[in-house]
C-alpha cells in the first residue's frame, strides 16, 4: 500500500498563471515530464491505486438526471457515452453515440462540496450554572482524490485557496481537506455553450495546479503528471509514452473546445466598468426577472459565503455551532439590529455580480469568477450572467451613462500586515462577569474579566465576539479596557444581545477577539479631535476618549458631541458630566426630544456643529452613530473644513464569524469586520451612505 | 427695552442670522431692534397666538415646544443664540408655531414684525437678503427635524442577535 506520505512526499507544482491566450501545448504545459498514454481498459488501476491509499474517489457520475460529483468505485460509475447539453435555465443529459467518459463539460455540483463542505460543525458550548465552555469539533478530515477536475474548477480551487488558505485567518479545516485531496485533471473537449473560460483565462486547458492531467481519446488517456505525486501515481499506474500522434489529437479537441466556444465576455478593464456602472437602471431591471433563489451561488465553484447556526440539546445546556453555506441573495444576509442594508432583489444581484467581478480583485488579486457557466444553466429563469455583465458593462458602457467608480480596483490584494489578527483564535475564550452596570433602560454594561493578554491588548475600536451557547454570537465593541480585563456596553435588542444583558456577576461567557482595526489615534497626534456620537455609538469611542485623555498633552484642542433619542437614553450620563467639568475639553450633548425637565439642547446631533467657528482643517474626527447620522455629521465637517481623509466612522454591517470569513459584512470590496470596522471616508469612497450596499 | 442704535448693531452682526446679512440690511434693521431678556422658565411665544416679533437668541437657551394632550408640553428643538424664532412674524398668518420658554435665562434681539413687514414690502433691496437668510434658518430647521423624524437611535422591530 502507498502512504499518505509517499504519496504525498512532493509538493504540487507551483501554482499555473491563467494566461488567457492557448496554452502552448496541451498535452506538455504544466510540466516537463513527457506525456504517457493510458488505455481505456486500463484506467481502473487508477482508481484501484488511489483506493488503495486508503482514499475515496470523487468523480462525475450519474444521478437524478445530471452528471454530479460524488463518490465512484471505477470506471463503471463514470456517465460514459453522455454528454450535457446546457443554455440559460436548461439542462438535458445526451448520449454521444461515442464510448467516452468525459464527455460533458459540468454538472451542478463541484469540488467546493468536498474542500468546503455544505454544513461543518465547529464547536460545542455548554453552559452549567451559568459557567460556559467552548471547544472546537476537531475533524478527522477525508482522504480524497478528485477524478475529472476540469480547468475551470481548478481555477475555481484556487480561488477559494485565496479565500480560506491564504487570508490573515486561514480556515484550518478547508487547508487540511485541500492539502489531502489528490486532483486529477480531465482537460475539457465538451464545452456546453454557457462555457465561457476562454474569456476568464481559466480553460479549456489544463495547465498547472494538479497531480494528474488526462486529455480523454477515444481509446485512452494522454496522461501528464504535475507533482511528484502524480509521477508516482503514473509510474504505478504503468503509462507508457504518448505518441506524437496521440499529443497532437488531443491537443486539437482542446483546440477545438477552445475555439467553438470564443471569447464572449471582453474582460479588459471589467471591474472597473461594472464599478463605474453602480447605478445603472440595469440592476432593477435584472430584479424583474431575478427570484433571489440562491441556485447561482450554491452551484458556484468558488462563492464561499457562510453562516453559522446553533443546534442545542432539549436542556439548552448544550449546543453545537455549525457552519451552513449562505447566499449574499437571501433576504437576511445582510439584515442587522433594526434593519437590512440589501432588502431589495436589485441590491442584492448587483452585490453578487460586483463582488464576483470586482470587488473580488482587491480582496483575492483575482476574479471570483472562472466561467463554468453554472450560474446561467441552474438560474431557472435563464439569467446569462454574460449577457447582463455586456448591458451593464460593455466596452461601450451599454449605453448607459456611466458615474465615478466606486473606489479603485486594485489587482493585488491588500497587504498582509493590514491585518494583524492572524493571531486570535477562532475558538471563544472564556471570560468572568465580574460587574454588571445598566447604564439605560434597554443598555447594560459588561464588566469581564481575563487574564488574557491579547484581549488585554486591543485597541480602541476594536470589537469582539460575545458568545453563549446556543446563540449566534453578535458583535460587540470594547467599551473601556481595563488592567485585568475590559467592559461591553450591550443594546438589548435581539435574543443574544437580551440573553448577555441578563447576565449576572460571577457567569462567565465566550469572546474572540480582540477584532477588527481600531481607530487610527496616532492619525490625530498634533490635530485637534473632534468626536461625534450618538446613541449606543458612545461606546466605541468611549475607549478612545480614555487614551486621548490620558496622553492629553499629544493633541489639540478635544471636542465631544454626543447625541442620544432622548435624555434617559443617554450613556454613561455620569462621565459625560464629568467630562463636561473639565477645562481641557468641550463637551456638548443633545437629543431628539424631551420633556420639560430637560434643560439641555434638543435637536439632532448635526446641530451642534452647524454654528461651530472653529477652523476643521486642523482637526481628526472620529464618528460613530447610525450611518444616516454618520453621513450627515460628515457633510456638516466638510463644511467646517475636515478632509475626507481625516474623518474615520465605524461601520455596521451583519457579521457572522468577525475574521473575513463568512463574507456577510461585505461593504464594496472591503469585509467591515477584517478591514474595518473604523474606515476614513477616504477608504470608503462612494461605498459610504449609498442605499443597497 | 429699545437698544441704542450702535449697540444694536454690533448685537445684530454679532449674531449667526445677523452676519449672513449685509451691512446695508444690518443698517435699515437697527431701527427697529430691541433687547428683551427672559427668566429660565418665562414663556416667550405662546403656540396659536399673534407672533409680534422676529426674535434673534442672543444669549442662553430657548426651547420650541408643541403641546401633546396626554404627553404634556414636548421639547422638538432648542434654540441657541445666534440663531432665530418668531419667523412667522414674517410668514402669514402671523401665528405663532410652537410654544416658546427660555430655558435658561436668555436675552434676545427684537425686530417689531409689522413695521418689518412694511420695510420688506417697500424695498426689495432689503428684502431679499432678509428673506433668503430666514429661508437659510428655516432650511436647517427642516433639514434637522427631517433627520429627528428618522428616529434613528432606536432599533425598530426584530433583528438577528
Amino acid at each position: 500500500m502507498v502512504t499518505r506520505d509517499a504519496l504525498m512526499a512532493g509538493a504540487r507544482e507551483p501554482e499555473a498563471g491563467t494566461p488567457k491566450a492557448a496554452a502552448t501545448s496541451p498535452a506538455t504545459h504544466g510540466s516537463d515530464d513527457p506525456a504517457g498514454f493510458l488505455p481505456r481498459d486500463d484506467f481502473d488501476r487508477l482508481f484501484d491505486l488511489l483506493r488503495a491509499d486508503g482514499r475515496t474517489v470523487v468523480g462525475p457520475t450519474l444521478a437524478d438526471g445530471a452528471i454530479v460529483y460524488a463518490e465512484i468505485a471505477g470506471t463503471a460509475d463514470l456517465p460514459d457515452g453522455q454528454s450535457d447539453r446546457q443554455s440559460p435555465g436548461a439542462y438535458r443529459l445526451e448520449p454521444t453515440g461515442r464510448a467516452r467518459l468525459f464527455d460533458f463539460a459540468v454538472g451542478p455540483s463541484s469540488w467546493k462540496r468536498y474542500t468546503f463542505p455544505p454544513r461543518l460543525p465547529l464547536t460545542r458550548g455548554r453552559r452549567v450554572d451559568g459557567q460556559v465552555t467552548f471547544r472546537a469539533i476537531e475533524l478527522d478530515p477525508p482522504r480524497l482524490a478528485f477524478v475529472g477536475v476540469r480547468a475551470c474548477d481548478i481555477a475555481a480551487l484556487l480561488v477559494q485557496d485565496r479565500a480560506f488558505s491564504r487570508g490573515p485567518v486561514p480556515d484550518a479545516d478547508y487547508v487540511a481537506r485541500r492539502e489531502a485531496a489528490v486532483v486529477v485533471a480531465v482537460e475539457c473537449v465538451s464545452p456546453s455553450d454557457t462555457c465561457f473560460c476562454t474569456s476568464m483565462g481559466t480553460g479549456p486547458e489544463v495547465t498547472g495546479s494538479f497531480d494528474l492531467a488526462l486529455t480523454e481519446l477515444d481509446e485512452g488517456f494522454v496522461v501528464r503528471p504535475g507533482s511528484d505525486v502524480g509521477r508516482y501515481l503514473a509510474y504505478r499506474i504503468g503509462t507508457r509514452p504518448a505518441t506524437a500522434d496521440e499529443i497532437a489529437r488531443a491537443r486539437r479537441d482542446v483546440a477545438g473546445a477552445r475555439a467553438r466556444m470564443g471569447d464572449p465576455i471582453p474582460t479588459a478593464g471589467l471591474p472597473e466598468r461594472l464599478l463605474a456602472a453602480a447605478d445603472s437602471p440595469h440592476w432593477a431591471e435584472v430584479a424583474e426577472r431575478c427570484l433571489a433563489c440562491t441556485n447561482c451561488t450554491l452551484v458556484c465553484p468558488t462563492c464561499f459565503c457562510t453562516s453559522v447556526t446553533q443546534s442545542s440539546d432539549l436542556a439548552g445546556s448544550e449546543a453545537i455551532a455549525g457552519r451552513v453555506w449562505d447566499s449574499c441573495f437571501t433576504l437576511g444576509f445582510a439584515r442587522v439590529a433594526g434593519g437590512n442594508f440589501r432588502p431589495r432583489v436589485q441590491d442584492r444581484y448587483r452585490q453578487w455580480l460586483t463582488h464576483k467581478f470586482a470587488g473580488w480583485w482587491e480582496q483575492f488579486g483575482t476574479s471570483g469568477c472562472v466561467g463554468c457557466g453554472r450560474c446561467i444553466t441552474w438560474c431557472p429563469v435563464g439569467i446569462d450572467v454574460r449577457a447582463e455583465l455586456m448591458v451593464v458593462a460593455g466596452p461601450d458602457g451599454g449605453g448607459i451613462e456611466t458615474v465615478e467608480p466606486l473606489a479603485p480596483v486594485n489587482p493585488t490584494p491588500r497587504p498582509a500586515e493590514s491585518r494583524p489578527i492572524s493571531r486570535v483564535p477562532i475558538i471563544s475564550r472564556t471570560v468572568l462577569v465580574s460587574h454588571v452596570r445598566h447604564e439605560t433602560p434597554d443598555v447594560v454594561t459588561l464588566h469581564l474579566q481575563t487574564e488574557d493578554a491579547s484581549l488585554l491588548t486591543g485597541r480602541p475600536g476594536q470589537f469582539v465576539m460575545a458568545a453563549l451557547p446556543g446563540i449566534s454570537a453578535p458583535p460587540i465593541s470594547i467599551s473601556r479596557f481595563h488592567h485585568d480585563g475590559f467592559e461591553l456596553t450591550i443594546r438589548a435588542a435581539g435574543a443574544a444581545t437580551r440573553a448577555l444583558c441578563s447576565l449576572r456577576p460571577g457567569e462567565t461567557i465566550g469572546v474572540t477577539g480582540p477584532l477588527g482595526r481600531g481607530w487610527p489615534l496616532e492619525a490625530a497626534y498634533g490635530r485637534d479631535v473632534i468626536v461625534v456620537t450618538g446613541g449606543i455609538g458612545l461606546a466605541p469611542l468611549r475607549p478612545l476618549l480614555d487614551v486621548v485623555l490620558r496622553e492629553r498633552e499629544r493633541f489639540g484642542a478635544v471636542r465631544l458631541l454626543y447625541g442620544a433619542r432622548t435624555p434617559s437614553d443617554r450613556l454613561f450620563a455620569d462621565e459625560l458630566s464629568e467630562l463636561a467639568g473639565r477645562d481641557d475639553l468641550e463637551v456638548h450633548s443633545s437629543v431628539d426630544r424631551a420633556g420639560p425637565e430637560w434643560l439641555g439642547r434638543v435637536g439632532v446631533v448635526t446641530t451642534l456643529l452647524e454654528q461651530a467657528s472653529w477652523d476643521g482643517s486642523r482637526a481628526v474626527a472620529f464618528v460613530c452613530g447610525p450611518e444616516r447620522m454618520m453621513e450627515a455629521t460628515a457633510d456638516v465637517l466638510g463644511d467646517l473644513g475636515v478632509a475626507r481623509d481625516r474623518i474615520w466612522v465605524t461601520m455596521e454591517r451583519h457579521m457572522a464569524c468577525g475574521v473575513g470569513l463568512c463574507g456577510h459584512c461585505q461593504l464594496g470590496p472591503s469585509f467591515v469586520c477584517r478591514d474595518g470596522p473604523v474606515f476614513s471616508l477616504g477608504e470608503l469612497g462612494r461605498a459610504f451612505g449609498r442605499e443597497g450596499w | 427695552m429699545r437698544a441704542r442704535s450702535d449697540d444694536a448693531l454690533d448685537a445684530l452682526a454679532g449674531t449667526w442670522f445677523g452676519s449672513r446679512l449685509p451691512a446695508h440690511a444690518r443698517s435699515r434693521l437697527a431701527p427697529y431692534l430691541r433687547v428683551a431678556s427672559y427668566d429660565a422658565g418665562a414663556e416667550i411665544l405662546r403656540e396659536g397666538e399673534p407672533t409680534r416679533d422676529l426674535s434673534i437668541v442672543r444669549g442662553g437657551r430657548v426651547a420650541i415646544r408643541l403641546r401633546v394632550p396626554e404627553r404634556g408640553p414636548t421639547t422638538i428643538l432648542t434654540v441657541e443664540p445666534g440663531d432665530i424664532i418668531g419667523w412667522s412674524a414674517i410668514v402669514p398668518p402671523h401665528r405663532a408655531t410652537s410654544t416658546v420658554v427660555a430655558l435658561l435665562p436668555s436675552e434676545l434681539l427684537l425686530i417689531d414684525g409689522e413695521a418689518l413687514r412694511a420695510e420688506l414690502a417697500a424695498d426689495p433691496e432689503l428684502a431679499a437678503p432678509v428673506y433668503l437668510s430666514l429661508l437659510e434658518a428655516l432650511a436647517h430647521r427642516l433639514t434637522g427635524t427631517r433627520l429627528q423624524l428618522l428616529d434613528l437611535f432606536t432599533v425598530p422591530g426584530a433583528e438577528p442577535w
